[in-house]
């Protein structure tokens, strides 16, 4: 099955444009690192809020930015589908790409979870508010997910096949 | 220049930072140099957005808790940055995108010093309660309030950060030599 996708993968025009242009993947790879820095930037400097730092500034406040980390976090999945249909060997078998999935779903469902059952409290709170322990505990897997998830992204290379 | 670049290289530390066969040697410094500069530049990246966005008055004082972030993330980077040029020092100092890189992170952390500085003088000035703020973070005081236009420093500062973190990356498709002996004629 991982094969037939594979071969599939190798003979998409993707493909073709991702390993013919010499300047395809490192311009997909600064993307993907300034997405990067977007994403934990602006979704992080939200979790830290809720875990206490800035504690002056109300969390809606900082909700805003999230856009911005949504955005980059589009960019980072765009780039990184290059990635994958560039090289999909170097991915499908490597162990560290397995991670970086499992904690970019469980990221997934830590966003899914606190917007259904905390976002709305969250962003009651004003400025000097202590969020409630369940949110710091949000703010607490998201940080370790996204951390999880880059420490996973510079193993690739470590782990390659 | 050969001979400095190859007695680096040849160091026992050098040594040890590039060949040690663990993923806690060379792949944890990288990993740690992308978590710096997702600290470093993320939260600053964050902290423009807010001002570009029409920060309130008095608020930005309190990001200066946030800011702690963005410093500690500069110095993983400088730390694990040494050590990666430690360990292929003739790859980066023979690369002129290293030296744009460089300096493209010392403007953007002078424009971050402003911008920090900017809001800690303007938080004083709203609000007397800071003014025991230490002046390292409070920087040139009032006089400075008036000195520039916050956002637009706001805006060099995400274009400084997008623009440091792309020829980093670069780096790795920019390099003309590995290792010093390659520099041999």
């Amino acid at each position: 099955m991982i094969r037939e996708v594979i071969h599939w993968l190798t003979h998409t025009p993707v493909n073709h444009l991702v390993m013919d242009y010499r300047w395809t993947w490192p311009t997909a790879e600064s993307l993907h690192f300034c997405a990067l820095a977007l994403m934990v930037g602006t979704v992080g400097t939200f979790d830290l809020r809720l875990l206490g730092l800035g504690k002056g500034i109300a969390p809606a406040t900082l909700h805003y930015s999230i856009r911005f980390g949504v955005a980059g976090f589009i960019v980072s999945v765009i780039t990184g589908a290059l990635f994958i249909f560039g090289q999909p060997d170097q991915y499908f078998y490597n162990n560290a790409f397995k991670v970086k999935v499992v904690c970019l779903l469980l990221l997934g469902l830590n966003v899914c979870a606190f917007y259904a059952l905390e976002a709305r409290q969250v962003l009651r709170l004003g400025p000097g508010d202590d969020a409630p322990p369940r949110a710091k505990a949000f703010a607490i897997i998201s940080l370790t997910l996204l951390v999880a998830i880059m420490c996973a992204g510079r193993m690739l290379t470590f782990y390659r096949p | 220049m050969i001979d400095l670049l190859t007695f680096l290289e040849n160091n026992e530390l050098s040594v040890f930072i590039r060949e040690w066969p663990s993923v806690f040697g060379f792949p944890t410094i990288l990993f740690l140099h992308t978590l710096g500069l997702a600290m470093v530049a993320g939260v600053s990246i964050a902290v423009d957005l807010w001002i570009l966005r029409g920060a309130p008055a008095g608020a930005p004082l309190h990001l200066l808790g946030l800011t702690r972030t963005m410093w500690l993330g500069f110095g993983i980077n400088l730390v694990s940055g040494i050590a990666l040029l430690l360990a292929y020092p003739a790859k980066a100092l023979t690369n002129p995108v290293f030296y744009l890189k460089m300096a493209l992170v010392l403007v953007a952390v002078y424009v971050a010093v402003r911008i920090n500085r900017e809001i800690a003088a303007r938080g004083r000035k709203l609000h007397p309660a800071f003014a025991a703020l230490p002046p390292s973070m409070a920087g040139g005081g009032e006089a400075l309030t008036m000195a520039f236009d916050t956002r637009r420093w706001a805006l060099v500062s995400l274009s400084l950060w997008g623009a440091a973190t792309i020829t980093g990356r670069l780096l790795a498709y920019t390099y003309n030599v590995l290792f010093a002996y390659e520099l041999t004629p």
